[in-house]
């Protein structure tokens, strides 16, 4: 058999590798075997976190909800907001509720009196 | 929801056919921040809003820079210029908004802006849409909450593109096992460009003085 140089096989493979790590820190950006075992470990924390995103956003928008809520109001909260709501037969969902309580508050307030009467 | 009354939950559910579950599945894009108080952006309907939501597939929000760009066009111009600008009315938008269920996802939709939403199957480009599923609709001083729908309200829009989302890279790997599976994915997606709301103003509504 004749001899054969590796040639750029490799070089090609890994620096894609290292344009995935490019905004790395330190050495986990510069040295080549801790680029590939930092990536891996960053498509893994994506991969789990898509998941996560949509746990993390409910409850963020949760949040956001029962602090507007709770200032109309004595002992209003969250709970007793989402139990109208469903009583009343609205179908907003938190996301829309959360964004509203940012950008229309009056409009979320209205909602509120809406519901509770 | 494990809060719905028994009787409620089914009947609201076959009477949208929604899945008992209300999922708020999100959509991609970072929550930038939409001002539905704000002024309405006249620009020529060529502009295309840059909608980045929390990850997901559908757009919709608004990038804050677009309202200082478009305050920043008109200073720069040369007088002559500005005159004739004047005299070319754009046409005003109204402030109405609406909350619109698609594909079982509630969006929060303006006329003049597009949406990306989930593949909508058997459409093509520059087909007019009616989406009869409002949930909410709010102007200035009021707003018309649905029961669970608005009555004969309907939010018209025109598909303009079926397309791909960015590509997602699913990787599965599981430590000294010698197991990883390197996958992309690309979900199919349509933008929506919302023309109008309507139908709304017959409602009951809720107002200010009120509150």
């Amino acid at each position: 058999m004749t001899r054969i140089r590796q040639g750029y096989i490799a070089r090609r493979r890994r620096a894609k590798i290292r344009l995935f790590a490019s905004s790395f820190r330190g050495a986990h950006s510069r040295l080549t075997r801790t680029i590939i075992q930092q990536r891996i470990r960053a498509l893994v924390s994506s991969h789990r976190d898509r998941d996560r995103q949509k746990r993390d956003f409910r409850r963020l928008w949760i949040t956001r909800i029962n602090a507007v809520i709770r200032e109309s109001g004595v002992s209003y909260s969250y709970s007793r907001f989402i139990h109208n709501l469903y009583k009343r037969q609205l179908l907003l969902n938190r996301k829309i509720l959360a964004q509203i309580a940012i950008f229309n508050r009056n409009c979320l307030y209205m909602i509120s009196n809406e519901i509770i009467k | 929801m494990a809060s719905c009354s028994a009787t409620s939950a089914p009947s609201l559910c076959s009477l949208l056919k929604l899945n008992c579950r209300v999922s708020s599945a999100r959509q991609n894009f970072l929550l930038p921040p939409l001002s539905v108080s704000r002024k309405p952006i006249l620009s020529p309907p060529s502009l295309s809003f840059a909608f980045k939501k929390i990850p997901g597939i559908a757009p919709r929000r608004f990038s804050e820079s677009e309202a200082p760009e478009v305050e920043a066009e008109p200073v720069p111009e040369s007088e002559p210029a500005q005159i004739v600008e004047s005299s070319i009315e754009v046409p005003k938008r109204e402030e109405v908004f609406a909350v619109v269920v698609i594909g079982s996802r509630q969006y929060i939709v303006f006329p003049g802006r597009f949406i990306h939403t989930q593949r909508l199957k058997g459409a093509t480009a520059d087909d007019k849409i009616i989406l009869n599923k409002v949930l909410l609709v709010g102007t200035k001083t009021s707003t018309y909450i649905g029961k669970p729908v608005v009555p004969n309200a309907a939010v018209h829009a025109v598909i303009e593109e079926q397309g791909l989302n960015k590509k997602v890279t699913v990787f599965k790997y599981k430590k000294k096992k010698k197991y990883r599976r390197n996958i992309g994915h690309r979900q199919p997606n349509t933008r929506i460009r919302i023309t109008g709301i309507t139908g709304y103003q017959d409602s009951p509504a809720v107002t200010l003085d009120s509150l």
